[in-house]
C-alpha cells in the first residue's frame, strides 16, 4: 500500500501536548544545532520530518498550510493541497511565517512598568493576568474600555464579543487601507454582507479597476492561482484588462493597461455602462432597473464624448467605447468585472466601486461561471450573528477620530500607532489612556506605549480556527493547530487569557460559550465545541463515527468544509445606481511640482506588519526590485525635465508632513502621480525593521470617502523636491548583469492562437 | 539507498505567460535551501544570493508600456559551460541531468561563474550569519555554504533524493508526477508558485507533465523555446513564450 499526502500529514489532537511528536528539547540553548556538515549532496541520509495542518496569519487571507518540522523545529511552509482557499499554493508572506516564530528580537515574556515611560520590567504571565484583571476590575465606567485587534473572524470573534457584550466597552477592528468601502459597495450592489468569491480561472475577460489583486489584494494566492488558469489553462486565454491610476505589479501583467486619473475610476465605469445601454449590448432588465427605466438617457451626464468624463478619467472617448465593447462582447464572456484598492480611496470611493460592480449586472455574471459567486453563512450558527459578524469589519477613519477615549485599552495583532494617519489621534488616544495592554509578540510602535505586555505565541504554536472572507463559495473552517511546543516558555495564548479574564472578572461568558462545567477553559476547548457540533451534523469533509476521529480528521486535514452547502438565496434585484456626478477632491498642493500621490501596499512586508521578517525586506518589489527601502516612483520622463536620477533623495511634502525617500524613475509611473509603497519606518519593531525606510502613512491627507468615511488613501497630493542628496538604493536590478543587449533572446513573445 | 537508480532526467517548463513576478518561488527558495540573508548592505555590494530570481523588462513608454516578467535559476545545461572550467572538477553533470555542485571542493576560483551565460551562479563572499534563534529554522537537509564557495540552483536535489528514498526505496515504486507532488517531494519553488508557472518533472517519463508540454509547444508556431539558445548549451529548462493580444499574428518581436 502507497503512503498517501495525507497520511504525512500527522494530527496532534489526541494528545495533550499539541503537535509535537519530536520534542525532546525543551529549550534552545540545550539544542543541537541543525546545521548538517559539509558533505556532498549525492550522499544525503535525510532525517525524519513530519508535516502538519495549519494555517498562516501573515494577512487576512489566512490560507491553508503544511508546516514540515523535523526534530521539533519547523523547517518550511507549503500550500496545504487540500485547503478550499489557496490548494495547495501559498506567497512569500505565508513563507515568511517562520521568521516570526524563530525571530531574535521577539518578547520572551510579559513585560510590565509603571506609568507610559520608564523600562520594562519581566514579570511572570499569572502577574500579568493580575493587573489586567485588577484594571478591568476598578474601571468606574466599562463603557471605557476598548479592544483593538485585526479583523476577527470564526471563534475569535465570538469570544471576543461575548466578552464585550457582558464586560462592557467596545471593539475595533483595525485593517491598514480598509476595505470599509469596498463591504458597502457588495452590499449596496448585491446585497451581501460578506465578500464574494470571484472567478478569476474562468473569466476570458477580466476588468480590474484598482485592485492589486495578483499582490495584496482581498484573496491574493487564490486569485493568483484562477489567474495562472485565466491565462494558459482550458480553453480560450482569457484577458486581463486593469483600470489603474497607478502601475501595480497587477498592472504589469495586464494585457491592457489604462491608466486612469485617480478618483475616475467610477465615472470611466458609469460611462462604459452608458455605451452599453445605449447599444443594447447588457441585459434590459439589469439596465431598466439601473437606471430607474430612463436607460441610457439617464446616464448622459457620463458619455464618453462629454469633456468632462475625458476631464475626470484621462481617457478618450473611443477607448471608454472599446472598453464598453469588449466587456459586454459576447465572445468574451464570461466577463468580470472587479474594483477596490485605490479606485475605492477617493471622496468617490463608494460611488467608484457601486459603479464598477454593477457593470456585473450588465453581463449577467452573477452565478455564473467566470462571475460572482455568493457566499454562504459561517457553518455554525453561533458565529453567524450580526455581533459576531461585526468583529470581521474594520472601523473607518471616521471611527477612530471619533472615537470615545479608553481608559483601559488592550491591542491585540495590530500597530495602529504606526497604521493609522497621525489625524486618527490614536497615538493620543493611547497616550491618555489609564492602562494600555499589548498582545504583540514584538515591541512595535504601539507595544512601545504600553503599560504592560503580553507577548502572544506567534501562530505556528497556537490554536484558532478562521472562516474565510471572501470565502471559497461553500463553509468553510480552517483549523490552526500549534505545529511546534511554544519556542518561549513565557509567552501565552490570547484567546486562553481573555477566557481566564472573564472567568476572573465574574463575567458568564463560559457559559454563554457553552464551556460551563469546565473549571479553566481553554480556547482549544472553544474550538472542540465547536467542532463538535460540526461533527453532529455529519456532513461535509470530515466524517466519523465518534467526535475525537472527526477532531483528528480536521486537525489532519487542516479544516473542515462542505462542497453542498453553497449560498442558496437568490440575489436581490438590482437598485437604481446614484447618477449624481461624483464629487472628487483631493487635499494638498496644487501647481508645479505637485503630484497625487498612490500609497500602495507592498507585495512583501503588506502594512508594514510584516515588515521585522528578513526575507520578505529583502524579497524585490517586482516592479522596481527595490529591497529594504521605501521610495518614491516617478515618471521617466518627468524625472529628465527635472533632472531627477534614481537614488536621488527626494523631499514629499502633504498638508500633513514631509517625509524623504529616494526617487526609483521608471516609464509606467503616470506622469500626474508619483506613488509610495507604505509599511517602513519604524521606530521600533525589531532589527531587520528599525530604520529601514519612511512611514508613508504619516503624510496622508484626513481627507474621506464622502459616504462611508472611509480614509481617502489616495486623495492626497504632494510637492516634491530634489534634496541634492543622493544615495546608492538598495534593489536586486544590477545584482546580476541583465541580458540587455540580448533580451529578444530572454523574452519572447508569441501572438495569442 | 543509492544502489540501482531509475533513470531520470530531471527538467522542468517555466511558462512566462503565467508568471506575475509576485516572488513565491524566490522567498521559498531561500526557506528550503539556507540561503544567506540577503542584508541591506548586501544588496548595495551587489551580492545578493537569489538561486532563482525574477526579471522584468521594460517595453516601451508611458501610456504604451509594458513590463515583462521571467523567472531565471541554474539551466541545468546539458553542455554546460560552467562545468569544463573549474579546475576541481566542484561542478559536474550527473547522470540526470542536473547540474551539481560539490560544496566541499569548490575552491572559489569563480570560473564557473564567470563561464556562466545565464547568471545563476553565486559567489559567497561572506561567511553567512544567522542570529542564534533563526538558525532553528535552518533545513538539516541543505548544506550551509561557507565563505569562499560557489552555490546555485541544484534543483532540490535533498527533496529528490528523499523522494527516491521513500517512493523508489521504500515503495518499490517509479516516481511521476503525481507522488511528488503528493510526497511533498517538489523543488520548494514549483511548489509554492501560486500561479503554476514552472512545472517540473522527468523528461525521461513520456508521461510526465514536461514531457507533454515539451511535446506540445516544440513544433512550428508553437510557445517553446530555449534561453539564448544559440549557444547550444541544451538547458534543461525550457520556457514558453509570454503571449501578447497585441502581437502582430505570427511574428515574433524582440522584447
Ligand atoms: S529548484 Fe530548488 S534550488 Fe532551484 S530555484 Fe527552485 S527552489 Fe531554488
Ligand atoms: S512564484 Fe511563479 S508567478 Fe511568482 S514570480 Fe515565481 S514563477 Fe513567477
Amino acid at each position: 500500500m502507497g503512503i498517501t499526502r495525507r497520511q504525512f500529514l500527522r494530527w496532534s489532537g489526541a494528545s495533550a501536548v499539541g503537535a509535537v511528536v519530536f520534542n525532546g528539547c525543551r529549550i534552545p540553548e540545550e539544542e543541537l544545532q541543525v546545521e548538517s556538515p559539509v558533505d556532498l549532496p549525492e550522499d544525503l541520509v535525510t532525517g525524519i520530518d513530519n508535516w502538519y495542518a495549519t494555517i498562516c496569519r501573515q494577512d487576512q487571507e489566512s490560507c491553508g498550510i503544511i508546516v514540515r518540522v523535523v526534530e521539533g523545529r519547523a523547517k518550511k511552509v507549503e500550500g496545504n493541497p487540500d485547503y478550499p482557499i489557496n490548494r495547495g499554493k501559498h506567497n512569500a508572506r505565508s513563507e515568511a511565517g517562520l521568521q516570526s516564530l524563530y525571530h531574535p528580537d521577539r518578547i520572551t515574556e510579559p513585560l510590565f512598568r509603571e506609568g507610559s515611560s520608564g523600562e520594562f520590567t519581566p514579570i511572570s504571565w499569572a502577574e500579568a493576568h493580575g493587573k489586567i484583571a485588577d484594571s478591568l476590575r476598578n474601571l468606574p465606567d466599562k463603557n471605557r474600555f476598548l479592544l483593538v485587534t485585526q479583523p476577527l473572524r470564526g471563534h475569535m470573534a465570538l469570544l471576543a464579543s461575548e466578552f464585550v457584550k457582558s464586560y462592557g466597552g467596545k471593539h475595533m477592528a483595525f485593517e491598514t487601507l480598509e476595505q470599509v468601502t469596498l463591504r458597502r459597495a457588495i452590499k449596496d450592489v448585491f446585497g451581501q454582507d460578506r465578500l464574494p468569491d470571484f472567478d478569476i480561472e474562468h473569466s476570458k475577460y477580466l476588468l480590474s479597476f484598482g485592485a492589486d489583486f495578483l499582490s495584496t489584494w482581498l484573496s491574493p494566492v487564490k486569485y493568483s492561482r484562477g489567474y495562472g488558469e485565466l491565462r494558459q489553462g482550458a480553453g480560450k486565454r482569457g484577458v486581463h484588462v486593469q483600470v489603474d491610476s497607478r502601475f501595480s505589479m497587477t498592472a504589469a501583467n495586464a494585457d491592457e493597461w489604462v491608466p486612469v486619473k485617480p478618483g475616475g475610476e467610477g465615472v470611466l465605469a458609469m460611462s462604459m455602462m452608458h455605451v452599453i445601454i445605449r447599444e443594447g449590448l447588457g441585459d434590459r432588465v439589469a439596465a431598466n432597473a439601473l437606471t430607474g427605466g430612463n436607460g441610457y438617457m439617464a446616464l448622459d451626464a457620463f458619455r464618453p464624448n462629454n469633456s468632462e468624463v475625458r476631464d475626470a478619467t484621462g481617457v478618450d472617448a473611443s477607448r471608454i467605447e472599446g472598453l464598453a465593447h469588449a466587456f459586454a462582447d459576447p465572445a468574451n464572456q464570461p466577463s468580470l468585472a472587479i474594483g477596490g484598492g485605490s479606485a475605492g480611496a477617493h471622496t468617490s470611493g463608494l460611488f467608484n466601486l457601486r459603479a464598477i460592480y454593477s457593470l456585473n449586472l450588465l453581463v449577467n455574471n452573477v452565478s455564473q461561471p467566470g462571475g460572482i459567486f455568493f457566499n454562504p453563512a459561517p457553518p455554525l450558527e453561533e458565529l453567524d450573528s450580526r455581533e459576531v459578524l461585526d468583529m470581521g469589519v474594520p472601523a473607518s477613519f471616521r471611527d477612530w477620530k471619533e472615537m470615545d477615549r479608553p481608559q483601559v485599552l488592550m491591542v491585540r495583532g495590530v500597530n495602529p500607532v504606526h497604521g493609522l494617519p497621525p489625524d486618527a489621534n490614536f497615538t493620543t488616544a493611547v497616550e491618555n489612556a489609564d492602562f494600555v495592554v499589548s498582545f504583540s509578540s514584538f515591541m512595535d510602535e504601539t507595544a512601545a506605549m504600553a503599560n504592560l505586555i503580553m507577548p502572544e505565541h506567534t501562530y505556528l504554536e497556537d490554536w484558532g480556527d478562521d472562516v474565510p472572507d471572501p470565502g471559497p463559495r461553500y463553509q468553510t473552517l480552517g483549523l490552526q493547530q500549534p505545529v511546534v511546543r511554544p519556542f518561549y516558555p513565557g509567552t501565552g495564548s490570547f484567546g486562553d487569557e481573555m477566557l481566564a479574564l472573564g472567568k476572573e472578572l465574574g463575567l458568564n461568558i463560559n457559559d454563554s460559550l457553552g464551556l460551563s462545567g469546565n473549571d479553566s477553559p481553554t480556547f482549544q476547548d472553544l474550538l472542540k465545541k465547536g467542532a463538535e457540533k460540526l461533527w453532529m451534523e455529519n456532513r461535509g469533509s470530515v466524517k466519523a463515527a465518534t467526535f475525537d476521529g472527526f477532531w483528528n480528521g480536521i486537525l489532519q486535514r487542516g479544516g473542515w468544509w462542505d462542497t453542498e452547502s453553497t449560498d442558496k438565496t437568490s440575489p436581490a434585484a438590482p437598485s437604481i445606481l446614484s447618477m449624481a456626478w461624483p464629487n472628487i477632491a483631493f487635499q494638498g498642493p496644487t501647481g508645479d511640482d505637485t503630484y497625487n500621490l498612490i500609497p500602495f501596499l507592498s507585495n512583501s512586508i503588506a502594512d508594514g506588519n510584516l515588515a521585522h521578517l528578513p526575507w520578505l525586506q529583502a524579497a524585490p518589489d517586482p516592479v522596481t526590485s527595490m529591497v529594504w527601502h521605501t521610495w518614491v516612483e516617478i515618471n521617466t520622463k518627468t524625472a529628465e525635465e527635472k533632472g531627477i536620477r534614481v537614488g536621488d533623495m527626494m523631499e514629499i511634502t502633504s498638508p500633513n508632513g514631509t517625509v524623504k525617500a529616494p526617487a526609483y524613475v521608471h516609464p509606467a509611473v503616470p506622469p500626474w502621480t508619483v506613488s509610495m509603497p507604505i509599511g517602513q519606518g519604524h521606530t521600533t519593531f525589531g532589527r531587520y525593521a528599525e530604520g529601514v525606510g519612511v512611514n508613508t502613512l504619516s503624510i496622508l491627507a484626513p481627507i474621506t470617502d464622502v459616504d462611508t468615511n472611509a480614509l481617502a488613501w489616495a486623495a492626497t497630493r504632494v510637492r516634491i523636491r530634489n534634496t541634492g542628496e543622493h544615495i546608492d538604493i538598495p534593489r536586486f536590478e544590477g545584482n546580476v548583469p541583465a541580458f540587455e543587449a540580448e533580451e529578444g533572446r530572454i523574452i519572447k513573445i508569441a501572438s495569442p492562437r | 539507498m543509492v544502489n540501482e537508480r531509475v533513470n531520470h532526467k530531471w527538467g522542468m517548463v517555466v511558462d512566462i505567460d503565467r508568471c506575475t513576478g509576485c516572488q513565491a518561488c524566490v522567498v521559498a527558495c531561500q526557506a528550503e535551501n539556507n540561503i544567506p540573508l540577503n542584508t541591506e548592505a548586501i544588496f548595495r555590494q551587489r551580492r545578493a544570493i537569489e538561486w532563482i530570481h525574477v526579471e522584468r523588462y521594460w517595453e516601451g513608454e508611458f501610456p504604451d508600456v509594458k513590463a515583462r516578467f521571467i523567472p531565471i535559476l541554474c539551466q541545468h545545461c546539458e553542455n554546460a559551460p560552467c562545468e569544463p572550467v573549474c579546475p576541481v572538477y566542484a561542478t559536474y553533470h550527473n547522470n540526470q541531468g542536473m547540474n551539481v555542485q560539490v560544496y566541499n571542493r569548490c575552491v572559489g576560483t569563480r570560473y564557473c561563474a564567470n563561464n556562466c551565460s545565464y547568471q545563476v551562479r553565486f559567489f559567497n563572499y561572506w561567511e553567512p550569519v544567522w542570529p542564534e534563534t533563526l538558525k532553528n529554522q535552518l533545513n538539516p537537509d541543505v548544506t550551509v555554504r561557507s565563505r569562499g564557495i560557489m552555490e546555485k540552483c541544484s534543483f532540490d536535489i535533498q527533496r529528490l533524493r528523499k523522494a527516491e528514498h521513500v517512493i523508489e526505496g521504500q515503495r518499490g515504486e517509479r516516481i511521476t508526477d503525481e507522488n511528488l507532488r503528493e510526497g511533498n517531494f517538489l523543488p520548494a519553488c514549483v511548489q509554492a508558485c501560486p500561479t503554476t508557472t514552472l512545472v517540473f518533472g522527468d523528461f525521461n517519463d513520456p508521461e510526465s507533465q514536461v514531457s507533454q508540454m515539451k511535446e506540445e509547444h516544440f513544433v512550428e508556431g508553437g510557445r517553446g523555446y530555449k534561453l539564448l539558445e544559440d549557444l547550444g548549451t541544451e538547458p534543461n529548462v525550457i520556457y514558453l513564450k509570454k503571449v501578447d493580444i497585441h502581437a502582430k499574428t505570427g511574428v515574433e518581436t524582440h522584447a
